[in-house]
């Protein structure tokens, strides 16, 4: 296989063709966020959280799709590549629901996590938000778009893995949406016992039925004065 | 510099609906010199020499294209003619192709041959359905005529997508598939339509390879600046008198077409090449139109002093809004966020704050969206806020 020698944040290294800034950058424990971009799926190319300061290059680069290439000059944390990405976080955050307080997945979104680590707090940008009624129709999967963040994880992972090909996307710009079929509330038979599309959805929008217990749990906190 | 006519040198001259009158015009010659001895590097190095650059926005050195597709080794390639043509404020294709689709026809059979594909498509937009019959008789007739014995072409229709327009999300609209960006690399000329080999070419590119091949390389060279050379067409419309469509020799001033040819009176500003195209205030009018300052797809829309800035670009956003394809966060979100501003200032709102929000949105959209509606869609904004910013700060003022 052929060497490439390349510079990323200064470092000098070198690296097999083919692969991608993303894979180089974490062979060397240099950290990308990436939110889109799974080891186990291709690249969808999304997100642009993953994006990267190439010298030479008029746009900041995708660095989850693009690949190495002789002499490349990166730069994976300038001031102008946390700045983009902090605008791109604040963007998905300010058409979010917000609700993360009764979120179940709050302290295993991956979304919150790159918004702690880039400092990005309340979104100063008013916009609509997204609102759709949560499907719960199928017992095997609940789908709560209202948090999607159109990564199209699920997507790839169900064609991909799954080879199911489940959803797709419809619609438009802001109003673009996974769907399933031709729009309708998710309840598939194939969907039985799979969870693989929950299990690689970044938010809380793909999930199981909760397991809501019989007992008490405890009284609610009450706060007096 | 004037007008002078290459690409429209058949309009209004044949008959698009008989090859006969194209003939007698030299057509189907360059093909024929192509075909004839001449190699296919050869006939690369002439486009090259030419100086040859896309017409449809970005101006990518054709010849560096083919160059590119012809040396892949593989037996399938694909030419693409982009006729979807949906860039507001453009109708030069359209005009072209009710004209004269027999130069597009040999023009694609010569890329064909020069790149080594046996295949091309004509995606037309689907607004054009119209032209469809003429189209498919003038490709009959060369059929007939013998002059696409190794080259076949095919019609594909749009559904109504800006964004089908950009070459990759137009190879999945070919390929079936929603009309969707693809990231990049690969590009086409490496892994396009169905993954093969493809180059993909706007309308009025096409048209000036006949008369390249014919002429040579060098003679078109000769025509227009440095780094832009032969003629441009232009859709010009708005507050003119003579909207229509002009072909002038790259470099021509932009206050010869504007006030010359279209007769254009009290102009506040004119935006240069369709949505995403820059705004210019009056002031800059005699820049040259040359892809080394200001060109685009050939869109001339201009506005006279009764039009209101910030009315322009809320209308130019929502139609980006509305046509961005949903696959990226930048363009996405960001075109939508910038409707909700602009929209507050039409009405007479608008926060301090706003302004410096706006710019933020722009130069991320414009640093990291996937395609270039995202990366240009700021553009205008951009523009008005640099040569307008009073009449923002004034309904901010009076808020
Ligand atoms: C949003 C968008 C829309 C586009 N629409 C068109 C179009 O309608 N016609 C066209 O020829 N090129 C269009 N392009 C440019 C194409 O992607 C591509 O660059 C062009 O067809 C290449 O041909 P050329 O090199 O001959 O210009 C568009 C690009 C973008 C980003
Ligand atoms: S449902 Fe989850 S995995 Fe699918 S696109 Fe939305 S956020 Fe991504
Ligand atoms: S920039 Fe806009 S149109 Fe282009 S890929 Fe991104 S969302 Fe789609
Ligand atoms: S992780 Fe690269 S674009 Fe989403």
């Amino acid at each position: 296989m052929e060497q490439i020698a390349l510079t990323i944040n200064d470092r000098q290294l070198s690296a097999s063709s083919g692969m991608t800034i993303l894979e180089v950058a974490k062979e060397n424990s240099i950290d990308i966020p990436a939110l889109c971009y799974r080891q186990e799926l291709s690249p969808i190319g999304a997100c642009r959280i993953c994006v990267v300061e190439v010298e030479r290059s008029e746009t900041l680069v995708g660095s989850c799709h693009t690949p190495i290439a002789q002499g490349m000059v990166i730069h994976t944390h300038s001031k102008k590549v946390l700045q983009v990405r902090k605008t791109m976080v604040e963007l998905l955050l300010a058409s979010h629901c917000g609700n993360c307080f009764m979120c179940d997945k709050a302290n295993i979104c991956e979304l919150r996590s790159i918004a702690t680590d880039l400092e990005v707090g309340l979104p100063r940008f008013q916009v609509k938000k997204r609102y759709y009624p949560v499907e719960d129709a199928s017992p095997f999967i609940v789908r709560d778009l209202t948090k999607c963040i159109l990564c199209r994880r699920c997507v790839s992972a169900c064609n991909e893995i799954k080879k199911e090909k489940v959803f797709g996307i419809a619609y438009r710009g802001f109003d673009s949406k996974v769907v399933v079929d031709f729009d309708q509330p998710i309840d598939k038979d194939v969907c039985r016992d799979c969870d693989v599309c929950i299990s690689f959805c970044p938010t809380g929008a793909l999930s199981k039925h909760g397991e809501i217990g019989e007992e008490k749990k405890g009284e609610p906190l009450i706060i007096s004065g | 510099m004037a007008q002078q006519r290459i690409v429209l040198r058949n309009c209004g001259v044949i008959d698009p609906m008989q090859i006969s009158t194209y003939l007698d015009r030299d057509g189907f010659k360059a093909l024929k010199k192509a075909l004839a001895g001449v190699t296919q590097e050869q006939i690369i190095d002439e486009i090259k020499l030419s100086g040859l650059r896309g017409r449809g926005g970005a101006g990518f050195p054709c010849g560096l294209k083919w160059e590119l597709a012809g040396k892949a080794q593989v037996d399938e390639k694909y030419v693409i003619c982009n006729a979807d043509e949906g860039e507001i404020g453009t109708f030069k294709d359209r005009y072209i192709l009710e004209r004269d689709p027999f130069t597009l026809i040999e023009a694609m059979a010569i890329a064909g041959y020069a790149i080594g594909a046996k295949r091309g498509y004509i995606y037309l937009r689907a607004e054009y359905h119209c032209l469809l019959d003429l189209l498919k008789n003038a490709i009959g007739q060369a059929k007939e005529g013998g002059f696409l014995d190794q080259f076949d072409i095919d019609i594909r229709e749009g559904a109504g997508a800006y964004i089908c327009g950009e070459e990759s999300a137009l190879m999945d609209s070919i390929e079936g598939k929603r009309g969707e960006v693809r990231y990049r690399p690969p590009f086409p000329p490496s892994r396009g339509l169905w993954g093969k080999p493809t180059i993909i070419n706007n309308v009025e590119t096409l048209m000036n390879i006949p008369q390249i091949i014919f002429n040579g390389g060098h003679w078109f060279s000769q025509l227009g600046t440095e780094q832009s050379k032969g003629t441009k067409v232009f859709s010009v419309s708005g507050d003119v008198k003579k909207p229509g469509v002009y072909e002038l020799v790259l470099g021509s001033r932009l206050r010869e077409l504007v006030e010359g040819l279209a007769l254009a009176e009290k102009v506040k500003m004119v935006q240069v090449g369709g949505a995403t195209g820059r705004i210019i205030p009056y002031e800059m009018i005699d820049m040259p139109l040359a892809f080394e300052s200001i060109l685009g797809a050939g869109a001339i829309i201009v506005f006279n002093e009764t039009r209101d800035i910030i009315d322009i670009v809320y209308r130019v956003m929502e139609f980006l809004a509305e046509e961005c394809c949903g696959k990226c966060t930048p363009c996405r979100e960001g075109t939508e966020v910038m409707v909700e501003i602009l929209e507050r200032f039409s009405r007479g709102g608008g926060l301090e704050t706003d302004i410096s929000l706006l710019e933020e949105v722009a130069s991320a959209m414009m640093l990291s969206s996937l395609c270039g509606l995202g990366q240009a869609a700021p553009i205008p904004v951009v523009n008005s806020l640099q040569y307008f910013r009073s009449v923002y700060e004034n309904r901010i003022r009076q808020n």
